[in-house]
């Protein structure tokens, strides 16, 4: 029997070969094989394997055509043809559906990453559901995170639901935050944040995963530290760092002595986590001060547990009250407070999932950066807001146009289509367009995201490479396409052929009543949007400039010089001695965020034990601090340097000495840890926390607290007096770079989640009431369009120009008007919501709702008034005789 | 009359088709241009030339009969047309008029 050629390439041939070619190249093809495989049979087969796909070109594939006798497919491409000429053909009205859907998308694109990114937060874990952090919550006081060192231990021993518990200490007060840290047989020294103190258990608990190191007993011996991926590649480029030593630089005036820690692991983060440090210390064997592991008065710890997978969490929360009566209330006894009982049932217990950290924790006060679902459910709002108003832009337009496509929806039926296969048309041309408009919107989002993350604080990237992402955003173009067609696509199909054909449709009016209302949908949106946006630049403006007791210009912060050691006093008084400096202060006491604090009971002399604290700060200053920081001194006297009396003197804050109930606070004596001082002097209140709060009760010891020294400036030449204080800290500190930055720049950093409010409601008002504007551009030259025939009889008749411009904005101006009057409200409902939040705020004056109404009224009328001037303007001869 | 461009290779398939007359097919074709030529040609080379020619209008073709051949398939037989017969005349007087141009002189 002869040999065949092989039957899979001819299948192969005869799939994708044209009909009329096929018997001629297969014949050639099988005789040259036969030809070939009488020398060599394998390498016949080879070459027609070869030359099969030499066929596959071109010239002889047959027009695939799927479904080919299929009715549907035809119509879609038909539909698809009609609504790419109808497209063509009105390339105006085609650009704004187009432009405002595109732009509305790329909001809601941005916004969708975003809020993905932030939901993001502390989802990893996979056994999420199980583990906690504990709150101490006190009523009518608060809640808040910290607990004393024992209550891990407890945890662990008193609750057998409870797997694991760890704790976790970021105190700068015990050396944890920032530190000056040099490596072993290295003079340099650097200046590096993110340290904390954890138990082992704690990285177990939230599952650190370790790249170096063994994750089973890395902080086990005292002494150890744990640092994050990107140090260890700082530091120990092409070592293994494990077992390396860091120290820790102490300081001879803080009494904090040099550490030394050996590296036992290094470990990844996860970048969407609470969790964010680079230096994890070791808490075995550590005690801050005598008897602090078993003190139940000092609450410095963060404590985290993980509950057994069949515990019940309900349960459990309610039994953590026993804390209350076992250890706290015995402890509070002890340190002689009076109505313990009372106050015991004040406590309660919360345990916090640790997944709800990042965006719900609501009023927990815990010292670190949150996010707020309530901004991600608000921006998402916003964008779904524009989305709608491009999609009112479309639903507007379709119909307004109708008059256009009515003759041709009557003659199709005439011939015989069906009211289905309308809408079909319809809906694919509204398909078509959210389709173009996605990919618009898509490349305008890529393009944008830089200045977006700029704007959210974010390092989003736009997924393109995820399998997930194209499918779901052609999905939704779908989905949107449908949405917004829908209308349209009914109101259009359903006109009758005989009214149509006749000419009687009246032109384009017959829904004018929903499209004003949509109108007013649209602008009431914007209106809102745009006063929030003034509110909030208001409020960001009062907090700025408000008088805050203290002057924060020209006040210059020199970091990390506590590493000066002593000899931090020649220091200041060689930066005295440059011109252009008025005052120098030493002390990490500072009224922004990220300096010291502290908490503190205070009582009148002899009173403790017998009446409840005054809970308030104390603050480490020097003599010069009043002055440096120009604060008011109200009362009085300021320390003085050469008195040694002032050691145990004391200045207070107003607000302290209204606590209290002092007539004369001076020389009344409060004490505070045993130690009564005398009250030399008070100081007006000084905002040294958020604006969201009430200012607390301070005061002002000297002492010593040398991380930051102060300085003020009294010149115009900042550049120069900049040089001279580098010059100086050079011959002090050779070997570590200088860090400084200015008092003002610290405190609107802040504030910097409100700027950045600002910042992206700005750009949501300003975006909104383009795609808005576009939408009433549109329609007014669309109004004009009807008209135009008897704009230019009116013309003839002698109306003026005054008059042709009244007819055709006076309509507008009354939707926008009407717009105005519901925003209002709305918005002050709202912005009176988010300033209740700000216990310093301004007042949301009327002249925000003028300026906002004048300013839409105005922009809105430049809209309309080209298409009108232009109507009024226009030769009436060329128009009627057409 | 203008002519439609031919291509090198479309020439030597249409002197083969030409030459050899009412026993032109795609392997035949093959077959005498390898030998000629000395050297290998692609079978789907050939038939794209035949293609392009017959849209062209150079080549007609029509099909053999049925034989015990190639699996039973039926070969096209091309034959050129007037149309193309002219083509290769205007090409060979353009060639050999431009060859008449070369100076007599040695080369070597």
């Amino acid at each position: 029997m002869k040999p065949t050629p092989p039957q899979r390439a001819i299948r192969f041939l005869r799939w994708f070969c044209r009909g009329d070619y096929i018997e001629e190249v297969e014949g050639d093809l099988i005789e040259i094989f036969e030809i070939q495989q009488s020398n060599n049979n394998t390498k016949a087969r080879r070459k027609f394997y070869l030359n099969v796909l030499r066929y596959f070109r071109p010239e002889f594939i047959k027009a695939f055509k799927i479904g080919q006798h299929s009715n549907t497919t035809t119509m879609i491409k038909n539909d698809l043809k009609i609504a790419w000429r109808h497209l063509l053909k009105q390339k105006m009205y085609s650009a704004i559906k187009i432009g405002g859907f595109a732009l509305g998308i790329a909001a809601c694109l941005l916004i969708a990453l975003f809020v993905k990114d932030e939901l993001k937060y502390d989802q990893h874990y996979t056994s999420k559901d199980q583990i906690f952090r504990l709150i101490f919550e006190f009523e009518g006081d608060g809640a808040w995170v910290w607990f004393p060192a024992p209550t891990a231990k407890v945890l662990a021993s008193d609750f057998p639901e409870i797997e694991k518990s760890g704790r976790l200490l970021n105190s700068q007060l015990f050396g944890a935050g920032t530190s000056e840290i040099k490596l072993e047989n290295d003079p340099q020294t650097f200046h590096e944040s993110g340290f904390v103190y954890v138990d082992h258990s704690l990285l177990e608990i939230l599952e650190i995963d370790f790249i170096q190191g063994d994750k089973n007993t890395a902080l086990k011996n005292p002494n150890t530290i744990v640092i994050s991926e990107r140090k260890a590649e700082k530091y120990f480029p092409d070592q293994d760092p494990i077992g390396k030593t860091v120290i820790m630089q102490g300081n001879v005036l803080d009494n904090t002595n040099d550490r030394s820690y050996t590296i036992t692991g290094v470990v990844k983060l996860e970048e969407a986590s609470h969790f964010q440090y680079d230096f994890f210390m070791t808490l075995s064997e550590v005690e801050f001060f005598n008897g602090e592991q078993n003190n139940w008065n000092v609450t410095n710890y963060h404590t985290y547990f993980k509950i057994d997978e069949k515990a019940d969490p309900q349960g459990l929360s309610e039994k953590l009250n026993l804390l209350t009566k076992n250890y706290f209330a015995p402890a509070w006894i002890g340190a002689g407070d009076q109505d313990v009982e009372e106050a015991s049932k004040k406590v309660s217990y919360k345990m916090q999932a640790v997944p709800d950290i990042h965006l719900r924790n609501g009023d927990i006060y815990d010292n670190l950066n949150h996010g707020d679902i309530r901004f991600v459910w608000l921006f998402s709002a916003v964008a779904g807001f524009i989305l709608l108003i491009a999609a009112i832009n479309f639903v507007n337009l379709s119909t307004a146009k109708s008059a256009n496509r009515a003759l041709e929806v009557g003659l199709r039926k005439t011939v015989g289509s069906s009211r289905n296969s309308l809408v079909n048309q319809f809906l694919t041309e509204s398909f078509l367009y959210s389709l173009i408009s996605f990919l618009i919107a898509l490349a305008f989002a890529t393009f944008m995201l830089p200045y977006f993350n700029a704007l959210s604080d974010k390092s989003l990237i736009m997924p393109l490479t995820e399998w997930w992402f194209l499918p779901l955003l052609f999905g939704t173009s779908l989905l949107l396409g449908i949405l917004a067609g829908l209308y349209p696509a009914v109101y259009l199909s359903s006109f009758k052929p005989i009214d149509t054909l006749k000419g009687n449709l009246s032109k384009g009016s017959k829904s004018s009543g929903l499209r004003s209302s949509l109108v007013v949908f649209q602008f009431s949106t914007s209106i809102v949007l745009i006063i929030a946006t003034f509110i909030i630049y208001r409020q960001m403006n009062f907090i700025l400039n408000k008088d805050l007791g203290f002057n924060k210009d020209q006040v210059l912060m020199i970091q990390g010089t506590n590493t000066l050691g002593e000899q931090i006093a020649s220091f200041k008084n060689e930066l005295l001695d440059l011109s252009g400096v008025e005052h120098v202060s030493v002390s990490n006491y500072l009224p922004v965020e990220g300096t010291m604090r502290d908490n503190n009971g205070f009582y009148k002399e002899g009173m403790q034990g017998q009446e409840n604290a005054i809970l308030g700060q104390i603050w480490s200053v020097d003599a010069d601090y009043i002055k440096t920081m120009g604060m008011k001194l109200i009362e009085g006297r300021d320390f003085n340097k050469n008195m040694t009396s002032d050691a145990s003197s004391i200045i207070i804050n107003k607000k302290m000495a209204q606590k209290f109930g002092f007539e004369k606070p001076i020389g009344e004596r409060i004490e505070n840890f045993n130690r009564a001082r005398t009250i030399i002097g008070v100081i007006d209140n000084f905002h040294f926390e958020s604006m969201k709060d009430d200012i607390r009760p301070l005061c002002l010891v000297l002492g010593s607290s040398s991380a930051t020294t102060s300085v003020k400036i009294q010149t115009e030449d900042i550049a120069g007096v900049l040089t001279a204080i580098e010059t100086k800290w050079k011959k002090f500190s050779p070997n570590q770079e200088i860090r400084y930055s200015f008092l003002d720049d610290k405190f609107a950093l802040m504030y910097e989640d409100v700027q950045r409010m600002g910042s992206i409601f700005t750009s949501f008002a300003i975006l909104a009431i383009i795609v808005a504007c576009l939408g009433l551009f549109a329609l007014s030259a669309f109004m004009v369009e009807q008209r135009s025939k008897e704009i230019s009889i009116r013309l003839v008749l002698g109306a003026s120009l005054d008059n042709i411009f009244k007819l055709l904005t006076l309509n507008f101006v009354k939707l926008v008007a009407i717009s105005i009057l519901i925003a209002v409200p709305v918005s002050w409902y709202f912005m009176q919501q988010w300033l209740s939040d700000y216990t310093f705020r301004t007042e949301i004056g009327w002249d925000v709702f003028v300026i906002t109404s004048v300013l839409v009224l105005f922009i809105a009328l430049m809209t309309i008034s080209y298409q009108s001037l232009k109507a009024g303007l226009a030769n009436p001869v060329k128009t009627l005789r057409s | 009359m203008k002519l439609q461009s031919i291509g090198e290779f479309e020439e030597l398939v249409l002197l083969m088709v030409a030459g050899l007359h009412d026993e032109a097919y795609g392997v035949a074709i093959l077959q005498s241009l390898e030998e000629k030529l000395e050297k290998k040609v692609n079978i789907s080379a050939v038939h794209v030339a035949l293609k392009r020619m017959e849209t062209k209008g150079f080549v007609e073709s029509r099909f053999g009969g049925i034989t015990g051949e190639r699996g039973g398939r039926r070969k096209r037989f091309y034959s050129i047309t007037a149309f193309g017969k002219r083509a290769l005349d205007q090409q060979y007087a353009i060639r050999t008029e431009l060859y008449e141009q070369i100076p007599k002189i040695s080369f070597s």
